[in-house]
């Protein structure tokens, strides 16, 4: 007669069945989101102990008055999950915190387990008095702003704020152009004009300074040109006669030098003539 | 004069189809995943906290409110472990569900975690609040299954027993 009283369900009662039905795919989900965090988790040990392959700045050059600046940098991501959205911003200042300028790079993707090759190109105006002058003939540290914006395995947003200073090397540090005494030579003046500097950028300077003497008043005394083949660490001192006009005396005037690289000129600062 | 009719007794558990462990058993094991659950959820945070604070970078989040959100959950944990046999199963796990909800929301409230790179070169802003926010699908899910157990042993008490503890 017992037997009669048991309630054997041969299914549990459908309220039970919803409520185990959630409390399981509850779990399914912890513990996917746990192995999702876990493999992000080394993922992004990974990827943190070499993100950074190499970092180089390829090409400096002075064209069309502009300072340019090219490089890349290599990005690897040796972990399972993309680097995605990598928003890259760098601003540049020079020592007195002028702004010279900004490089932006991206939107980009990095897949997991690939590499991805980011050019970076900044374009710097050096015209008389531009914040960007200096850089040509002062040795300084430049101070370098970078954010970085990506999102990392699909949920995680990552903002990395970089400031730092980087000593700069100038292509003419120390640039000074000198005219020395007039004398005659078989019947012409003659002046020996002199250019000095020391190139420690990280460049061979190649190509050719062309300059004109003029007097106090404007008036144009001589001119002449020098072609230049300096590797980085050298110093430039190279002295040749310039023929000067009878009537101009350069006393007082000012020597204008010229840069021509690759067929582009830029003009450098007046030198003043004692 | 024909014999009384026996009294009627209450069906045992066993003759019910299910077999409940005894109070002292189910503390036992309590015990047991206490130390477990102690591990993950105060332990192991606590320690990852105290390291890279001792390396200079900030926490996102103080070690004693770790500390506090894990022992809640501990005790709730344990409580409902042990209660499970009764009627408080189905609340507590409201309880424990809420309080879990509760301390990932409060996660979320602290996301991103931002901290500088020892040396003071570079600052990282890690935000993490859309992966808590999708594993707060756990505990809600939770909330409404204690709702449901709690309906279940209001209308039919005990009819959940032969399948939480088959004999």
């Amino acid at each position: 007669m017992t037997a009669l009283l048991v309630p054997v369900y041969r299914q549990p009662p459908a309220i039970y069945r919803a409520a185990r039905a959630l409390r399981r795919f509850g779990i399914i989900v912890l513990v996917l989101l746990i192995l999702y965090a876990g493999s992000v988790g080394y993922s992004a040990y990974e990827a943190a102990h070499a993100t950074v392959e190499s970092r180089t700045l390829t090409g400096v050059l002075v064209a069309n008055g502009n300072l340019d600046i090219g490089g890349s940098f290599t990005l690897s991501n040796p972990g399972i999950y993309p680097i995605a959205g990598l928003e890259l911003a760098v601003r540049l200042a020079n020592d007195t915190g002028v702004h010279l300028g900004t490089v932006t790079v991206g939107p980009d993707t990095v897949d997991g387990g690939g590499t991805g090759l980011f050019l970076i190109s900044i374009s710097l105006p050096i015209a008389a008095s531009s914040a960007a002058e200096s850089l040509l003939f002062v040795d300084q540290y430049i101070e370098v702003n970078a954010w970085a914006n990506v999102t990392y395995a699909y949920l995680f947003p990552l903002s990395v704020a970089l400031s730092e200073t980087r000593s700069w090397g100038a292509p003419f540090e120390g640039f000074h152009a000198t005219v020395g005494t007039p004398t005659l030579v078989n019947g012409t003046i003659v002046a020996p004009v002199t250019l000095f500097w020391a190139n420690h950028a990280s460049f061979t300077e190649q190509g050719a300074i062309s300059f004109v003497i003029d007097s106090a008043s404007g008036a144009q005394c001589g001119s002449g040109g020098f072609s230049m083949d300096v590797p980085p660490g050298s110093v430039y001192d190279q002295t040749q006669g310039v023929d000067l006009s009878s009537t101009c005396s350069p006393a007082g005037g000012e020597l204008l030098a010229s840069l021509t690289v690759e067929g582009s000129t830029t003009t450098f600062p007046p030198e003043p003539i004692p | 004069m024909s014999a009384p009719a026996p009294a009627p007794t209450a069906p045992t558990p066993e003759a019910l189809g299910y077999r409940i462990p005894s109070l002292a058993y189910r503390i036992l094991v309590a015990a047991l995943r206490l130390i477990l659950s102690f591990v993950v959820f105060v332990a192991l945070p606590v320690a990852v906290l105290a390291y890279v604070h001792s390396r200079g970078v900030a926490i996102p989040i103080s070690i004693a409110a770790v500390t506090t959100w894990g022992v809640l959950l501990l005790v709730l944990t344990a409580a409902r472990y042990i209660l499970k046999p009764t009627v408080a199963y189905g609340p507590l796990s409201i309880a424990v569900s809420g309080v879990f909800f509760a301390y990932l929301y409060y996660l979320v409230l602290l996301s991103p975690y931002r901290f500088v790179i020892p040396g003071g070169s570079a600052s990282v802003a890690a935000g993490y609040s859309e992966f808590l926010e999708i594993l707060m699908i756990v505990p809600a899910v939770e909330i409404l299954a204690g709702i449901l157990t709690t309906v279940e042993d209001a209308v039919h008490p005990g009819e959940r027993l032969p399948f939480d503890y088959p004999a």
